[in-house]
């Protein structure tokens, strides 16, 4: 079968699950199969935003990302369900596992796709072969729909995954792109947004053709270095590898969330600040990381969103650090008007047995005082390995344990699917 | 006003008051020199509103006329402008004029600038100091004590106190202490004093550091006034006003350890250079941290360790370690500044255990300590 792969370069699979959550809910109740159906945040509150939908929805014009009211008004017999983030994760982690048997390069990109390099896995079929093999055994298996894209590198995958919906299996060559991709517009391409497209039109660029020959000089200056890398995309061009670790290396750990009516009362905020410091706690704490440094977000009423961060002399995990300099930040920028939401979040991420903590001359006494302990534990460790003994607190919260994952999803939980691959 | 003065005399005098000058103060006059023609000379003052100073260029100087007042007066220049123009101007005389109106013509061989001046009615007046309670100290060793004192205040405004240098005058001694409250620097030394008053007072680490960089390094005796809320230095033919910090300086004598457990006595060089190596993989903005351990036979062991990057083992011949074992981290450029600013060859180092704050000193010589706090691995 090797004959089907290319001598040199790779062969990458886009594994992306048709309108997932919707799909899930169909999976458990059969009786909302074929009908629109729409997941979104909250039924009442005005945070109802549709999530996803399904196909049947789609067909009315619902979209995600639109308000409830809307899409009501377009497809009044639309049926809301709110996410059962429970189901999605377990439904996500099977879906893994399935591609985790056809190559152990399984990268997963969110909850519902993935990359999976397959170059070394000619034994098991060609390409197609295996595409279909994945499909179907989703389909069968789980009752969920996905469309995969086969191509040379991850952009074209992903560019291919998306063209036939659901259920498509499409390839996507190096030698396709100047008839593919070329002609399509620029906002159609896998990392360029509403805003980069509306820059790219500045410059004259609106199709992935006309990106994929433009001046680079002129492109650096528009979107710094990401201009570059969007011109080697356009022409079919990307060097990433498919890294299944990726997931697990964090930048920052955060949570936000949308008040249910705009707030002006510091008392009323600081609380919220109280509980997001709590989850992001949490969430330091599970993934045995520090921080070196917090933020927060403030967004008024009037959608101006600003951020703010500040860099510790010390990394900290512990809610009561965390909330003590998100009030502080939060009491220095906050300008007084109703807010409609509150994050939080940490970042420059320190593996808790790399930090280190600059004692203070004015309360190391504290800290000094706990010294024969410390050294009774180092010693300990010193004889009998690293794992000996820890404090109870440095031990990691249940990896499966939800938190901080009420509203929206959050990646925390990909990392217990590469964890325990590893055993 | 009109004179005629010696462009590098006005020129080194515009630039030591350029130090005080803001371009950020709230005080748009300022932002300009204040310049006065008397009898005597002429008079420079830069000022901030928290550091002034006041340069005088005398008439003549060793038989030599430096400056020819043809009228007095007094005018104020935008800073900016007028010390580029002195600079730049093309021959050794200057000729300042003010003509009416505020209109300064500044003329050089034949070139002639036309600035627009202030009022100098309208500058603030500098403090009034009454100049009866003054002690004095030779210029090379307040430098010295600024130095070896004001790298360790805080940078940070979270306990504005710590920004400053604590100063404390007791019975002819003169004590600097700072601290950002993860090191400590301390410097004694003897001052004279007319009387025997007792100060205490905190003075901005900025405003030391600027005094510094104006005074040159002679043993010229440089004489200090102490108010409530200002200090005054008076070099010869300059004055130094900084504002003093409000709040009271934490006690720090209880905080910095008499007795110790573990005294190693090291090169000063060997111990900077080989903390120095250490450092260059120590990660940066991480605190720079190294890890320090007793080994047997009076070696000491200097080490590093960043997984990412790679790791670094220096073992260096101490030449005497006495008392218990110890393993302790902590930061390389907290030691690294502390032993730049040590004098003599050898140091001590007193340990009182790996999580409390060790002492650096000279080897006999006990005016100047410097101490660090540990860094506590997890």
């Amino acid at each position: 079968m090797k004959e089907m792969y290319p001598k040199k370069g790779r062969v990458i699979l886009h594994v992306d699950m048709n309108s997932f959550y919707a799909s899930v809910e169909m999976a458990y109740d059969s009786s909302l199969k074929g009908k629109p159906l729409a997941i979104a945040g909250n039924v009442e509150e005005r945070r109802g935003i549709i999530v996803t939908c399904s196909y049947e929805a789609r067909k009315f014009g619902v979209k995600t990302t639109m308000p409830l009211w809307e899409a009501k008004k377009l497809c009044p017999q639309l049926i809301v369900r709110t996410p059962n983030f429970n189901r999605y994760r377990l439904a996500s982690k099977a879906m893994f596992e399935i591609l985790s048997q056809y190559s152990s390069l399984v990268e997963p990109v969110s909850i519902d796709e993935g990359y999976i390099d397959i170059t070394d896995s000619y034994e098991l079929g060609n390409p197609i072969q295996i595409a279909e093999s994945i499909q179907k055994r989703i389909l069968e298996e789980l009752d969920l729909p996905c469309s995969i894209g086969i191509a040379p590198n991850k952009f074209l995958a992903k560019m291919a995954s998306d063209m036939k919906k659901p259920l498509g299996i499409t390839i996507l060559r190096k030698r396709d792109v100047p008839q593919i991709l070329w002609p399509l517009a620029t906002n159609e391409m896998h990392g360029v947004g509403k805003k980069s497209a509306a820059k790219l039109s500045t410059i004259g660029i609106q199709t992935i053709g006309e990106l994929a020959k433009g001046n680079e000089i002129q492109l650096k200056k528009l979107l710094g270095i990401n201009g570059i890398r969007l011109k080697e995309r356009a022409n079919g061009l990307d060097e990433r590898p498919v890294d299944p670790e990726s997931v697990a290396e964090f930048k920052s750990i955060g949570n936000s969330t949308t008040l249910p009516k705009d707030v002006a009362n510091q008392k009323e905020l600081f609380s919220i600040l109280e509980t997001l410091s709590q989850t992001v706690s949490i969430r330091l704490k599970r993934e045995n990381v520090l921080a070196g440094a917090i933020a927060i977000t403030i967004r008024y009423k009037n959608r101006k969103t600003i951020t703010r961060s500040k860099k510790l002399a010390n990394p900290i995990g512990l809610k009561e650090e965390i909330v003590s300099y998100a009030k502080e930040l939060f009491v220095k920028n906050w300008n007084g008007n109703p807010v409609r939401l509150l994050g939080i979040t940490g970042s420059d991420l320190l593996d808790h047995e790399e930090a280190v903590r600059q004692l203070d001359l004015f309360s190391y006494e504290s800290e000094a005082r706990k010294e024969p302990l410390f050294k009774v534990v180092s010693l300990l460790r010193e004889k009998y390995g690293k794992n000996i003994i820890d404090k109870a607190g440095s031990h990691q919260v249940d990896p499966n344990h939800q938190i901080g994952t009420e509203t929206s999803f959050n990646k925390d939980f990909l990392r217990s699917f590469n964890e325990k691959k590893k055993e | 006003m009109k004179f005629l003065i010696q462009r590098d005399r006005l020129v080194q005098s515009v630039q030591d008051v350029m130090k005080a000058v803001s371009t950020r103060t709230t005080i748009p006059i300022l932002t300009g020199i204040k310049i006065v023609a008397s009898e005597d000379g002429v008079t420079l003052t830069g000022s901030d509103s928290d550091v002034s100073i006041e340069s005088f260029i005398p008439k003549e100087e060793a038989g030599d006329e430096i400056v020819e007042v043809k009228q007095t007066g007094a005018i104020v220049l935008q800073a900016k402008f007028f010390s580029e123009i002195v600079k730049k101007l093309p021959t050794d005389t200057v000729e300042i004029e003010v003509l009416n109106s505020l209109q300064t013509v500044i003329r050089s061989g034949k070139s002639e600038f036309n600035l627009n001046g202030l009022d100098a009615e309208e500058y603030p007046h500098l403090p009034q100091i009454e100049e009866s309670n003054q002690f004095s100290i030779p210029t090379d060793l307040l430098k010295a004590m600024i130095r070896q004192t004001v790298f360790a205040v805080s940078a940070s405004e979270t306990r504005p106190i710590l920004t400053g240098v604590n100063w404390k005058v007791e019975r002819n001694e003169l004590t600097c202490i700072a601290t950002d409250s993860h090191r400590l620097a301390l410097r004694k030394a003897m001052v004279e004093i007319e009387n025997n008053d007792i100060y205490n007072v905190v003075i901005p680490g900025k405003s030391l550091n600027e005094l510094s960089k104006i005074m040159d390094d002679s043993n010229e005796l440089i004489h200090i006034v102490i108010t409530e809320n200002q200090i005054l230095f008076k070099a010869k033919h300059l004055l130094f006003f900084s504002r003093l910090l409000e709040g009271n300086y934490p006690d720090t004598s209880r905080l910095i350890p008499n007795e110790s457990k573990t005294d190693i006595i090291l090169n000063t060089k060997e111990f900077l250079q080989a903390i120095d190596r250490a450092s260059l993989l120590a990660r940066e903005g991480r605190n720079n941290v190294v890890k320090f351990a007793t080994i047997n036979d009076g070696i000491v062991e200097v080490s590093s360790n960043t997984p990412e990057v790679g790791k670094v083992i220096e073992e260096i011949q101490s030449q005497s370690i006495e008392g218990e074992e110890l393993k302790i981290s902590f930061s390389a450029k907290y030691m690294m500044d502390a032993l730049k600013a040590l004098e003599g060859t050898d140091i001590k180092i007193s340990f009182t255990g790996a999580m409390r704050p060790f002492l650096i000193t000279p080897l006999h010589d006990d005016s100047i300590l410097q101490l660090i706090l540990p860094v506590r691995t997890y």
